[in-house]
């Protein structure tokens, strides 16, 4: 086993894998952009490396920058966590090359499956299903325009090198083609260095269910179920769940033994995601593979009892996979939420700055997977999100009710998120009833407001802000903030001390 | 003791008075008697009417931040609401619109030049943060006065990015 892993990424999914391997008895290795010094995960872990300035190109992207501080540390394993460079063949190969162990797949299968494109031919010659679009690259607008008549508007313009969303637009007019390729293209390039996109055909309203696979270095391959991922705003993910409500016992083994296969064709090791859009008709159809540890990870463990990232790591040393299909299964309901630095009343801006204060939610079957803390300035340069809640209960029902009650109890002050919003999704009643597609948030939630709470809760939320502010006051020795003399708590409260009785 | 703050955009008073060890709260019409103790720097419990209630409370320059109940708002004070409106006045009587970036970001592209007659809702230019991006639209009808940034350029919220002079 490794004794010293560096983690070549930031946030929450740095501070998940510096958790597993302290578990395992492993030294950690942060590293981290000038933004982040501060970073959650520059404190969690055992060492921690400047790797340069706050754009992720010159820090978290750079490979030469990560290359050495692992060679400086004496890291023998790198972890990339999601994004960043985690499914970038070149630093794996880099990385083979320098004699330094990539935590993921080889960087032939990397390859293979992270050129969107090429996957579909191959998987389409092993006899996966496909959506219907382009298998090649093309060079021109007018090739994308002929394609695109060819596939039938609406089109999805996607990026060969993506993932997360970045980069993808759909299109559903040939004059919005030339806009939507360009932002396309520039999303792309900044977020994965590589602008190719293509064009497949737009599945209106379908389910997005994913399957997770583990395969060790000698080929043994072991699916852990599906994750269903449908409710999503622009193509990112929010909620993620397992079991999916729409699987039946029999599609969900057809869907899992061909997830399986994808990862045998590509020639796949370490973890894996085969995603899936699922139609009305419950046909199945091969999207792409996520070649890294996923965001929604946690409701697999929660629910098949598996430490992804222990396995990941284990694998990567070259231990034998000592997991076998029959043995696994799923135990109960599991629901996570992202926790995003946006406003969602706000057309769902970005919303950086200050976290003023901060409580994780807590209780039985509640866990909470955060890069944040009280304090902490949330950084402009990268992914809003701020922290995973996920939650696991005995039955769908029992862990909506969880995720709800945890979800009250979750605050977070000085920056906005989308944690309001991710209630109202999931007490909407065709969330409650399954009825989740990926076009949940357009059919239900366009142009959503924050409801207004009862009349009583804002006079108390009121009455508080007046109770702290003249308690600022008080212990500042300044006029209140409005100026007025006349309010004055030092003539009007009398004497008290924080935690005593008010006299 | 009466206070003031702005809820959206409506004012909002309550009084909050001291009754033995107890304190009185008036807003509007309603008065409820509150028994409040302080936690910790960011938690006070009340107890009203026999219901408890767990209330956090932060602030930063010019907004209280309150939860309770499952509920965040965020209380802006009346001085911090005055400068801007004063601001916004100032713009009002130039007759200029001026387009901010709506959160600190990087510019990626300026889709307009100076003098360009531009319709309202037509981006202007293209803000990236936290790797979106989003597209800064005409709030009217005009002509480009003035562009303050360039593609690369980091913005905040508050500096402006763009004038545009209303169509005559």
């Amino acid at each position: 086993m490794f004794k010293k892993i560096l983690i070549a990424n930031r946030g929450e999914i740095a501070c998940r894998i510096i958790r597993a391997c302290r578990e395992m008895g492993i030294a950690s290795v942060a590293v981290f952009s000038e933004a982040d010094r501060a970073g959650l995960h520059v404190q969690m872990a055992d060492q921690a490396v400047g790797i340069g300035p706050p754009p992720a190109v010159e820090s978290y992207l750079d490979t030469d920058r990560i290359v050495a501080a692992a060679r400086a540390t004496g890291a023998e394993a790198i972890h990339p966590g999601y994004g960043f460079l985690a499914e970038n063949p070149e630093f794996s190969r880099r990385c083979e090359k320098e004699g330094i162990v990539f935590i993921g797949p080889n960087s032939r299968a990397l390859e293979l499956v992270g050129d969107k494109v090429r996957a579909r031919q191959t998987m389409e010659k092993a006899g996966i299903p496909i959506i219907p679009g382009m298998k090649r690259i093309a060079a021109e607008l007018s090739e994308y325009a002929a394609e695109a008549k060819k596939i039938g508007y609406p089109v999805m313009i996607k990026a060969s090198a993506g993932g997360g969303g970045k980069g993808m637009r759909v299109v559903y007019t040939e004059e919005d083609l030339r806009p939507g390729l360009e932002a396309g293209q520039r999303e792309a390039k900044s977020a994965f260095g590589d602008e190719s996109v293509y064009l497949e055909k737009y599945i209106e309203n379908p389910r997005h269910v994913e399957f997770q696979v583990l395969a060790d270095n000698d080929g043994r391959i072991v699916h852990l179920f599906e994750r269903e991922c449908s409710i999503q705003r622009r193509h990112q993910k929010i909620v993620e769940e397992t079991p999916s409500p729409a699987l039946t016992p029999e599609l969900r083994q057809r869907m899992g033994e061909a997830a399986k296969k994808v990862l045998e064709v590509a020639g796949y090791n370490n973890a894996g995601t085969v995603e899936f859009l699922l139609d009305k008709n419950r046909e199945f159809y091969f999207l792409e593979v996520n070649a890294r540890l996923q965001v929604e990870h946690p409701v697999t463990e929660l629910t098949t009892g598996v430490d992804l990232v222990q396995q990941q790591i284990r694998i990567a040393a070259g231990e034998k996979l000592a997991l076998n299909q029959e043995d696994l299964s799923q135990r109960g309901h599991a629901i996570e939420c992202r926790i995003y630095a946006e406003d969602p009343a706000g057309g769902f801006l970005p919303s950086s700055g200050k976290i003023l204060f901060l409580k994780e939610p807590k209780g039985p079957g509640v866990r909470h997977d955060g890069g944040i803390y009280s304090g902490w300035d949330v950084p402009i340069y990268y992914d809003p999100i701020l922290a995973k809640l996920i939650v696991w209960a005995e039955t769908r029902e029992a862990a909506c009710r969880r995720i709800l009650s945890a979800m009250d109890d979750y605050i977070i002050l000085g920056i906005k998120t989308n944690i309001s919003f991710l209630k109202d999704i999931i007490s909407h009643p065709s969330f409650l009833e399954g009825a989740t597609t990926t076009g949940f948030i357009k059919s239900h939630f366009e142009g959503w407001e924050d409801k207004e709470g009862p009349e009583e809760t804002l006079m108390l939320a009121l009455a508080a802000a007046a109770f702290f502010d003249s308690q600022r006051t008080r212990e500042a020795g300044v006029p209140p903030l409005r100026g007025k003399e006349a309010f004055s708590p030092w003539r009007a409260l009398g004497k008290w001390r924080i935690g005593e009785k008010s006299d | 003791m009466e206070f003031e703050y702005i809820v959206k955009t409506e004012v909002r008073r309550i009084s909050l008075d001291k009754k033995g060890e107890r304190f009185v709260l008036r807003h509007g019409d309603r008065t409820l008697e509150a028994d409040i103790r302080v936690i910790s720097p960011h938690m006070l419990s009340l107890i009203v009417e026999g219901r408890s209630h767990l209330v956090y409370v932060a602030e930063d320059k010019d907004r209280i931040y309150v939860s309770l109940g499952g509920t965040t708002q965020a209380f802006k004070r009346p001085g911090a609401e005055e400068q801007r409106f004063e601001k916004g006045e100032e713009g009002a009587k130039e007759g200029i619109a001026v387009v901010t970036a709506p959160m600190p970001g990087k510019v990626v592209k300026v889709n307009v030049a100076e003098k360009e007659a531009v319709r309202k809702n037509q981006t202007l230019a293209i803000v990236e943060a936290m790797k979106m991006e989003n597209e800064i639209k005409s709030p009217l009808d005009g002509v480009v006065k003035k562009i303050h940034a360039s593609a690369g350029d980091l913005v905040d919220s508050e500096k402006p990015l763009i004038e545009i002079e209303p169509k005559a």
